[in-house]
């Protein structure tokens, strides 16, 4: 079933033609760096050790937006580079751990933005939301992680 | 100069840790995480910067104080990166060091980007002082965006090279 979408025309097109699919890589690097490292400087923040001066809530509120965008393009960019091999990548139990990764760290950065504004509220921030930003911080480090693991033990990417 | 560059790589090539992560299977995919773990959080506290010099996005914040709050560890980030790169090219510097690629990248690329970077963080101060930002502001934010893209397809490029 993946390896026929592998030849639908389009995805032929895209994954036969060097500009294209490099185009697609530096997007997909592009915006996942500006994604993740987004996300991190809020967690940085909620665990008090970046921009303390700074309200958790204006930074928050500050930084999200531009994260989220990154994230929608980092998906749309990765899910194109995954057309073009899905027959290989689909039955990769490596790239399967990469998209629990993904799913597990979204989970995170939604409740660490849902609570930046009720954090930013109380005098100090609670210990339960530090540990859940470092949390979310580590899942984006694993999902790093994961993404490189594939390249080295499935000679995949 | 070349040939001490390539002595120089060897040397790297020779050391333990340069032997470590080329012939270690965990290392290696170690190595890259420091690496892109570091240019997550260079790269995105850079592109905040940009883009709010920009005018692109929420105004909560003046380019001012984004720049202050992000200062440090937008350097932290960048040493990070810096001692992943390093790593990675002491695993196998010598084949790095004639890939065409690789030569735009580091040879040419990151050096403009990062003074340009420099430039602009330090400008940030000025031109941020208010919520709009000047003309000089916008066109310095989108040029150092531009740079880094020019950067990472460099970087994207070297394999295939």
């Amino acid at each position: 079933m993946w390896e026929a979408v592998e030849h639908w025309q389009w995805v032929e097109t895209f994954s036969s033609t060097g500009w294209m699919y490099a185009s697609v890589s530096v997007i997909h690097y592009l915006t996942m760096f500006w994604f993740i490292g987004s996300v991190a400087v809020v967690d940085l923040r909620v665990m008090g050790v970046a921009a303390r001066k700074r309200n958790v809530a204006e930074l928050a509120a500050q930084v999200f937006p531009w994260a989220w965008t990154g994230m929608v393009l980092a998906l749309l960019s990765g899910f194109m580079m995954f057309l073009a091999s899905a027959g290989d990548w689909a039955p990769d139990p490596v790239f399967h751990v990469k998209l629990l990764m993904i799913t597990l760290s979204l989970v995170a950065t939604l409740i660490v933005q849902w609570g930046a504004p009720r954090w930013a509220l109380s005098a100090e921030i609670p210990a339960w939301a530090k540990v859940m930003a470092l949390v979310c911080l580590l899942l984006w480090i694993g999902t790093i992680l994961a993404a490189s693991e594939i390249p080295a033990m499935e000679g995949l990417g | 100069m070349f040939e001490l560059l390539v002595s120089f790589a060897k040397w790297l090539e020779g050391t333990p840790w340069g032997i470590g992560v080329r012939t270690s299977l965990w290392a290696y995919p170690f190595t890259q995480l420091i690496h892109f773990t570091g240019l997550s959080i260079w790269i995105g506290t850079n592109l905040a910067l940009d883009l709010r010099l920009l005018g692109w996005g929420k105004h909560r914040e003046t380019a001012a104080q984004l720049r202050d709050d992000l200062f440090a560890w937008n350097w932290i980030g960048f040493c990070v990166a810096v001692l992943g790169g390093f790593l990675l090219f002491s695993s196998t510097g010598s084949t790095f060091l004639v890939n065409v690629a690789f030569r735009w990248k580091l040879g040419v690329f990151v050096p403009l980007a990062l003074t340009w970077h420099i430039v602009v963080q330090s400008k940030a101060r000025t031109w941020g002082q208010t919520s709009d930002t000047p003309m000089i502001a916008k066109l310095s934010g989108l040029a150092e965006i531009l740079l880094w893209i020019c950067v990472i397809t460099a970087a994207v490029e070297i394999p295939n090279y």
